[in-house]
């Protein structure tokens, strides 16, 4: 039997409640004007993942399963973000909702990006 | 002694139901996608062959059913009429759908075919899995309403 399900587990619980409190926090300081708190989960969750699935050896299944599958990807979430673009465009907000859906997907990639950028350079020195 | 334990079983009560609900979302993603893996290994060889290009389509999957269930959830989850508990909302949209869906595996994947240099693909997937998720969710938000005013406004 393989344990790697427990991993995800172990590691989707922590990712879902910083998720939920980051999004809180967010929503406190700036309002719900614009959904910053998914944005900012989903970039830095972005740049988290570039930056471990470069740092954690492949060999070692477990710990991609408790940090990339479970902790990373609970922690981002792509339901939230078409939520949010399209309750933008509900409120006839077109011009921010389109500007939320291009950025968010365009950041996410450059995050990623930077992420992988940041793990070569403390790999290689 | 009691009083402290409700008083911290009411605060307690929404990190345990999302935690508990992540747990399921994060792992109905894990199988769904060792699913969509076997089907695309074993079963659709020739439509593989076919698109002829490395398309991550287990995310995708993921992704956009999640964005369909997301879009009828919601939408009866924050009906004035239904008045949903805070935390069954908690629950099942901030503890299941947003574990279940992931934004992080879905550039990590657009930003793998970059580097593959499988330009036309990445911007396939890139731009078409946000499309198709929005449109998911449209479509899941259009169920819920369909459904909601033939069963349950109906309802005496």
């Amino acid at each position: 039997m393989s344990w790697l399900p427990v991993w995800i587990a172990l590691g989707a619980i922590p990712g879902a409640l910083c998720r939920h409190y980051m999004i809180l926090f967010c929503t406190q300081q700036w309002g719900n004007h614009f959904p910053w708190g998914t944005f900012i989960v989903n970039l830095s969750g972005a740049i988290l993942m570039g930056f471990c699935t470069t740092i954690i050896d492949n060999n070692i299944p477990w710990l991609n399963g408790l940090v990339a599958i479970g902790f990373i990807a609970s922690y981002t979430t792509f339901s939230s973000y078409a939520l949010d673009t399209s309750r933008l465009w509900q409120q006839k907000r077109y011009k921010l909702g389109l500007l939320y859906f291009i950025g968010s997907a365009l950041a996410g990639f450059l995050g990623v990006e930077l992420g992988i950028f940041t793990a070569e350079l403390v790999h290689h020195g | 002694m009691y009083w402290w334990l409700s008083m911290s079983w009411t605060v307690l009560r929404s990190p345990v139901a999302i935690a508990l609900a992540a747990v399921a979302g994060a792992l109905s993603r894990y199988y769904v996608s060792l699913g969509v893996n076997h089907l695309v290994e074993h079963l659709w060889e020739p439509v593989h062959h076919l698109l002829g290009m490395g398309l991550p389509l287990s995310t995708l999957v993921v992704n956009v059913t999640g964005c369909g269930v997301m879009g009828f959830a919601a939408t009866l989850c924050f009906h004035p009429q239904l008045q949903v508990h805070p935390d069954v909302r908690l629950m099942l949209l901030t503890g299941f759908m947003s574990s279940y869906t992931t934004f992080s595996s879905y550039e990590l994947d657009s930003a793998r075919l970059f580097a593959h240099q499988q330009w036309g693909t990445d911007f396939l997937y890139w731009a078409g899995s946000g499309i198709v998720g929005w449109l998911c969710l449209e479509g899941g938000s259009w169920l819920a309403h369909q459904v909601h005013q033939k069963f349950i406004s109906s309802r005496p």
